[in-house]
């Protein structure tokens, strides 16, 4: 591939003088490390409510005529878990988050390429979030996060500001991947051609792509919903000539390809902890780099299996139903790569890999029954009952958030320049994995037994397994607390962090933790393919510190 | 599943043995399936449902098999290939060439599995399309919260309740009055959402003389769940009872609704269209078409224009109702019928097309119906 990656050495070799002031450095940062953090304080915050949220279904749920809280704050709180957690917490966290932070530095970048849209990027988001939350004030939106009309016309004032937060974090997540998309373009270090990339990088890009294309096609159905509901311009209401099955199909057209937004950069945070911690080179690179591409756009051409009940010309539903099993094939890829990576490896155990691990088994869960949820007869059987409600929390959960600990733990001694504490961190794998599987593996079984989502009681032959659930869902929710205590561990008396704790091999590794703000003093060379663990690290000149590529475990027992 | 081919040092043995052991497993998962109906769980009460349920094990059984081998080489890979207390800090793991055609199986492995459950899912989605002849056609109407269903023969919906013959083919075309709700029900392993403005199409054979529940799948409104709770008032109820019984309800719903305005038109089942102008036996009182245009000009005109019927003002538009090829054919066989025009005047309408006051809400006698009816009628000419 003889891509010219060289104009960064030249463009920047000289390096901009540290902002100072308190606000400059830490408010409006213009550093992709800080916003990475940024976006990390926020999102985190955002988990915790909207986990809450989550809390307060499941304490309903514990009996099948509960009056914990009302029909109505019960369909507030469940659908602004599902917004928050899919715009205000995984996108974020996963772009806006680890984007920010690594990619600039796996790609040996001082900073993105325009780092103002960048501070601009970021500090949308906790706008839009903190609106999307004051929608509480005057009327939660109630229609869940699909928001489907005619009823979401008629829903509380909230459901606005749900267009308008949504809209506005849209525009947030646009901009950072338009940001992303030329960073990885044009900011490489010399010598990273596009296939000497992280993985993590390649994931980046595809997700930047899919943010840019499909994020227009959910404002432009906000925008309608909003104008809809203002002023009554009839774009959905069929009572008036609109249809509603428009709204389905643009909503749809975005937020199938933002599965792959909240999933794409989570397998790139475990294509690059597998062999950093099996030390050996990830199988199949090119196949693995590949397959990310091919996901996105299948991605794109499958949005229309979410609405095999709605109503469409029935011939339709076969290439939507066939091009969704397509998507199986690069994904099963992917699965069968890391598992072949393990195999010869020196496999350790430490916090990143087990969530890593986890992530593998717990996401190829979600992606077999998501064969079943693609069969379109099949689908019409499953269609809108706990079934689909298990699956996605499969790949959401057990999928993005187990990537998202997973890059946490991995990333942390690079971010704070601290370790964390192993103990607390293998009681927070473990008590987050058994209670995930309690709550949401019952899920499947209620679904095709006869619970539909989005109800606040249900038939009391399926109140057992509910209870299993929530039960599960307490001790997932308690297992978020060993998290931030070995965060507040970590900050406070965490040891401090080698320059590459894990013997990694990729460029953010070589330099100092935390990193310094114009990240390399030198711009370095790249060779070749960073995962090759037997030969000399690949990287010339750039005043690397040059850690052994075998740097000992402090993992353990830190 | 994986190939078992590339030789590690002292591995390639235990990697049959985990093969051997995992394939025993998913022999063991798929004869589970085989053997077990899953009618068991929940009883199929109508024809695909059959079809449903094979297609079902299809994907359990490759999904099954797929989940074994993957969780199996997973934890036996994490266990074998375990970093070991003896081991040197640097130590590193195989560096072997990655296998091409290893790699071309990952994509093809997954790529004929792929093909496979394509083809079978497009052979049974081919039975779900294809109506079985002479077919009973229902209409369900969702509404916050609750359903209506109305019969061929049947003037009035009849509420909460589908009563279904066993045996005999059914088409319930299904649409809604207000919001979106989902028509389904589990025995069936069908469901379809009920779109204001659409009319979806479910297709089936009950087979199962018994009463379940229908569930709503779509969130629509305050009350959403409790159409979904068997004995609720929202919920509804699906009857499959014997050809005898089901004709004797029909027979209790027809007497207990009254006679129909100016005697219904007897419409075979199937054939919604039979009542076409001038067809139906039906004696609709004379009116005069010019008082009425006075009061469809009062009374009317604020929904309706007297353009064609796609001239929505709030209903349709109402200049051609006897011969406009836009105007729906429902499943009463009010299509193009004086009479249906005298009914909808009558009973107002509550359906597909939006919701209608009856006679007593809009305060007109029944003079006033049969001067509208023939102003009405003469728009057509």
């Amino acid at each position: 591939m003889a891509v010219a990656a060289h104009p960064a050495a030249s463009h920047h070799d000289h390096i901009h003088p540290a902002p100072t002031g308190f606000v400059q450095k830490y408010i409006f940062s213009l550093d992709h490390k800080v916003i990475g953090i940024q976006y990390f304080i926020t999102t985190f915050l955002f988990f915790c409510i909207a986990g809450l949220l989550a809390e307060v279904i499941r304490v309903q749920l514990l009996s099948p005529d509960s009056h914990f809280v009302s029909n109505t704050t019960y369909n507030e709180v469940y659908t602004m878990h599902g917004s928050m957690m899919v715009w205000m917490v995984i996108i974020p966290m996963l772009t806006g988050g680890f984007g920010n932070f690594a990619m600039p530095l796996m790609i040996g970048a001082r900073d993105v390429a325009f780092p103002w849209l960048n501070m601009i990027s970021f500090w949308i988001f906790p706008v839009s979030g903190l609106l999307l939350l004051t929608s509480f004030l005057v009327g939660a939106p109630e229609a869940g996060w699909t928001e489907y009309p005619p009823i979401s016309l008629q829903g509380p004032p909230g459901t606005s500001l749900w267009c308008v937060a949504i809209f506005l974090v849209g525009i947030s997540s646009t901009l950072t991947g338009i940001n992303f998309l030329v960073t990885i373009w044009k900011m490489r270090a010399p010598g990273m051609t596009l296939t000497r990339m992280p993985i993590f990088v390649w994931a980046q890009m595809s997700t930047a792509m899919l943010s840019m294309v499909a994020t227009t096609a959910l404002a432009g159905a906000l925008a309608a919903l909003f104008i809809e509901r203002t002023f009554g311009v009839p774009f959905y209401d069929p009572t008036k000539g609109g249809s509603p099955i428009l709204w389905q199909h643009m909503f749809w057209f975005y937020s199938h390809p933002a599965v792959y937004i909240m999933i794409l950069p989570a397998f790139g945070i475990v294509s690059e902890i597998i062999p950093t911690f099996s030390r050996r080179p990830l199988f199949g690179y090119k196949a693995v780099a590949f397959s990310s591409l091919a996901i996105a756009l299948v991605g794109f051409m499958v949005w229309a299996h979410h609405m095999f009940t709605s109503g469409m010309v029935p011939w339709l539903q076969l290439p939507f139903m066939i091009l969704t099993y397509l998507v199986a094939v690069p994904t099963g890829v992917k699965v069968l790569a890391w598992i072949s990576t393990l195999w010869g490896g020196k496999v350790s155990f430490t916090p990143p890999m087990l969530f890593a691990l986890g992530l593998i088994a717990l996401f190829t869960i979600g992606g077999v029954t998501g064969m079943f949820l693609a069969a379109v007869p099949a689908d019409l059987h499953e269609h809108g009952t706990y079934f689909v409600v298990a699956h996605f929390h499969y790949v959401l959960f057990g999928g993005s958030v187990f990537g998202l600990y997973a890059g946490m733990y991995y990333w942390w001694p690079k971010m704070t320049g601290r370790l964390m504490n192993n103990n607390l961190a293998l009681w927070h794998f473990w008590t987050t994995f058994i209670g995930f599987n309690a709550t949401f593996l019952p899920m499947h079984w209620v679904g095709l037994m006869g619970m539909p989502r989005r109800v606040p009681v249900y038939d009391p032959q399926f109140q057992t397994l509910n209870v299993i659930a929530s039960i599960g869902s307490f001790v997932l929710a308690a297992s978020t607390l060993f998290f931030f205590i070995n965060v507040f561990w970590s900050l406070t008396r965490g040891p401090k962090a080698s320059t590459n704790p894990w013997g990694a091999r990729t460029l953010e590794w070589m330099i100092p933790s935390p990193p310094p703000y114009y990240n390399f003093k030198k711009i370095p060379s790249v060779t070749a393919l960073p995962y090759n663990f037997t030969e000399p690290l690949p990287y010339v000149g750039g005043e690397l510190e040059r850690p052994s590529p075998s740097a000992r475990f402090v993992g353990e027992g830190a | 599943m994986l190939d078992s081919r590339p030789a590690n040092r002292g591995s390639s043995s235990g990697f049959l043995i985990t093969a051997i052991v995992l394939g025993v497993l998913s022999a063991g998962w798929v004869g589970y399936l085989l053997k077990t109906p899953f009618s068991g769980f929940l009883p199929e009460a109508a024809l695909p449902a059959d079809q449903i349920d094979a297609l079902f094990k299809l994907l359990a059984g490759m999904g099954g098999v797929v989940l074994i081998y993957v969780l199996g080489y997973l934890l036996y890979f994490c266990f074998i290939f375990r970093r070991r207390a003896s081991d040197p800090v640097d130590a590193v793991g195989l560096h072997t060439h990655d296998s091409v055609s290893l790699e071309v199986a990952f994509w093809v492995v997954p790529m004929i599995m792929v093909v496979v459950i394509s083809v079978f899912s497009v052979q049974i989605w081919q039975g779900l399309q294809t109506s079985p002849g002479n077919a009973l056609t229902v209409e369900a109407i969702g509404h916050q919260f609750g359903y209506d269903f109305r019969y061929p023969g049947l003037w009035d919906s009849v509420h909460q309740e589908l009563h279904l013959p066993v045996g005999q083919p059914v088409t319930v075309k299904i649409t809604s009055s207000d919001v979106i709700h989902g028509f389904w029900i589990p025995e069936i392993r069908l469901k379809a959402d009920m779109v204001p403005g659409l009319i979806n199409t479910l297709r089936f054979t009950p087979t199962r003389v018994g009463s379940y529940t229908i569930v709503c799948t779509e969130y629509c409104g305050v009350l959403h769940g409790a159409m979904g709770v068997p004995g609720t008032a929202q919920s509804g109820r699906l009857v499959i009872e014997p050809v005898s019984d089901f004709k004797k309800w029909l027979t209790a719903q027809s007497k207990a609704q009254g006679p129909a305005p100016a005697a219904a038109p007897a419409v075979p089942a199937g054939k919604s269209a039979a009542a076409g102008p001038g067809s139906a036996p039906v004696a609709v009182a004379p009116g005069d078409a010019a008082t009425g245009k006075a009061l469809f000009g009062q009374k009317c005109s604020a929904c309706h224009s007297v353009g064609t019927f796609d001239q929505k003002i709030v209903g349709p538009g109402l200049g051609h109702l006897l011969n406009d090829p836009a105007h729906p054919a429902l499943v009463t066989g009010e299509k193009a019928a004086p009479v249906a025009i005298v009914h909808i005047l009558q009973k107002g309408y509550n359906g597909p097309l939006g919701m209608m006051p009856s006679q007593t809400q809009n305060a007109i006698s029944d003079k006033d119906i049969a001067n509208l009816t023939a102003y009405l009628v003469s728009l057509s000419k």
